[in-house]
C-alpha cells in the first residue's frame, strides 16, 4: 500500500502550488499513471478519497487518472508497439523477449483551482 | 445533470472564473527522487557501490548477507542498512558478522525511501569503519511490490525469489523485475523438495526484462555461491578502475 505514500507527496505538492499560486481549492488533479508504475489505481483512488478529506484546499476535489501506454521495443527486429498490457511477442518476428520503455511514470500533469 | 452549466459532473466543481488550470507535469516521486540522487552523489564521495535488494519476507536477503560478509571479509569493506517495519534483529545478525551496520526502521511502512536511506548513510558513517567502504547493502523491507517504485540513489538494484515462493513470482510482481539488473534464485538446495521449475522462473523473468542478469544460488550449501561473489567483486573493481580513470 505505498499509494498512499504517493497521495502523501501529491497533496504535498498542491498545497505548495496553492501557495505558489495564491490559491484556496484544488477542483481537480489530472495525474499520469502508466501501466508499469507499480501503482494500483484503485489504491490510489482510494487513498486520496480519504486523505483529501482531511484539509480544506483538497476537500471535495475530483481526480482524473490517465493510464498512458507503454512503448516494448523487440530485443530481435528493434520493432516497437505502444500497448497497456505487455504483448506476448513481437507482432513482426514473433520475438518474445521485448524491452518495456516508459509506462512507469506517476505524473502529476495539471491542477484547476481558485 | 449541473444547474449552472448544463455538465454531467455531479459533485464538486467550479463556476468561479477566478479558477486556473496550472500545468504542471511533475513525477510524484520528484521529491523522493531529488533525495534519492544525492544519496547517489553521496556514494560516489565515498568511492563506494550500493547495492538495493528487494524481495518478499523470508527468501534469505539476510543469510545471504552474512555468508557474502564471511565469503568477502579482508577482500571488499561491506557496510549494510538493515530496512525493517520493526525490530533490529537483522542489524543483530549483521553486526556479529563484524561489519557496520544500521538498522532503519519504518514503523509500519512497506518500503524504504530515499530519505530515509539519506539518514542512514549519515549514521553509518558514525559506525567504526562506516565511512570508507566498497561495497553497501540495502536490504530493504520485505516486499516485493511497494520497495520497486523508490529509488534510493543505488547504483544496482537485486531482486530475490527463494525456491519455496515459486516459479511465478517475475509474472506476478513485474514492477521488481523490470527494475532490477540482478535477479538471484535463492535456497536453490530446496530444489528436490519444491515444484520450482527455475528455466520457467528465469523465462518469465527475462520476458519482463531481456537485460536482467540471472543467479541461482545457495547460501547454505554454496552452491552457485561463485556467480554471486564474482558480479560482485566485479561492480566493485569497475567502480576502482572508474574512479581511477577519473582521478
Amino acid at each position: 500500500m505505498h499509494e498512499m505514500s504517493l497521495v502523501q507527496a501529491l497533496l504535498a505538492q498542491l498545497a505548495d502550488l496553492a501557495t505558489e499560486h495564491n490559491k484556496k481549492r484544488v477542483i481537480t488533479v489530472t495525474l499520469d499513471i502508466g501501466p508499469l508504475s507499480g501503482v494500483v489505481i484503485d489504491s490510489f483512488q482510494f487513498g486520496f478519497d480519504i486523505l483529501s478529506a482531511e484539509n480544506s484546499l483538497t476537500k471535495g476535489a475530483r481526480l482524473i487518472i490517465v493510464n498512458p501506454p507503454a512503448t516494448y521495443q523487440c530485443i530481435r527486429c528493434g520493432h516497437r508497439q505502444s500497448s497497456l498490457i505487455r504483448p506476448d511477442s513481437c507482432p513482426e518476428c514473433d520475438e518474445t523477449l521485448l524491452i518495456p520503455e516508459g509506462g512507469d511514470a506517476i505524473i502529476l500533469n495539471q491542477v484547476e483551482m481558485e | 445533470m449541473c444547474d449552472s452549466c448544463g455538465c454531467d459532473l455531479t459533485d464538486n466543481h467550479s463556476h468561479n472564473t477566478d479558477s486556473r488550470v496550472i500545468k504542471v507535469h511533475q513525477s510524484l516521486l520528484a521529491a523522493n527522487d531529488a533525495i534519492a540522487a544525492g544519496n547517489r552523489a553521496h556514494f560516489e564521495a565515498m568511492g563506494v557501490v550500493a547495492i538495493n535488494m528487494i524481495s518478499s519476507p523470508g527468501s534469505g536477503k539476510t543469510t545471504l548477507l552474512e555468508k557474502t560478509i564471511e565469503r568477502l571479509k579482508g577482500k571488499i569493506r561491506i557496510g549494510v542498512i538493515e530496512g525493517d517495519i520493526e525490530t533490529d534483529r537483522d542489524a543483530q545478525r549483521i553486526r556479529a558478522k563484524g561489519v557496520p551496520v544500521v538498522q532503519m526502521t519504518t514503523g509500519g511502512a512497506c518500503h524504504l525511501d530515499a530519505a530515509q536511506i539519506h539518514k542512514g548513510l549519515h549514521l553509518l558513517e558514525q559506525e567504526p569503519g562506516g565511512d570508507k567502504l566498497d561495497l553497501l547493502f540495502i536490504e530493504n523491507v520485505g516486499n516485493l511490490v511497494c520497495p520497486a517504485t523508490f529509488d534510493l540513489g543505488e547504483h544496482q538494484r537485486v531482486v530475490l525469489v527463494s525456491v519455496p515462493e515459486g516459479p511465478d513470482k517475475p509474472a506476478k510482481y513485474p514492477k521488481a523485475f523490470i527494475s532490477s539488473q540482478i535477479f538471484v534464485i535463492t535456497k536453490i538446495d530446496l530444489l528436490p523438495y519444491f515444484d520450482f521449475p527455475v528455466a520457467d522462473a528465469r523465462a518469465d523473468a527475462l520476458h519482463l526484462n531481456p537485460r536482467l542478469q540471472v543467479m541461482a544460488l545457495s547460501a547454505t550449501s554454496g552452491e552457485g555461491f561463485e556467480a554471486w561473489i564474482d558480479y560482485l567483486m566485479g561492480v566493485t573493481k569497475n567502480k576502482e578502475s572508474g574512479a581511477q580513470a577519473e582521478g
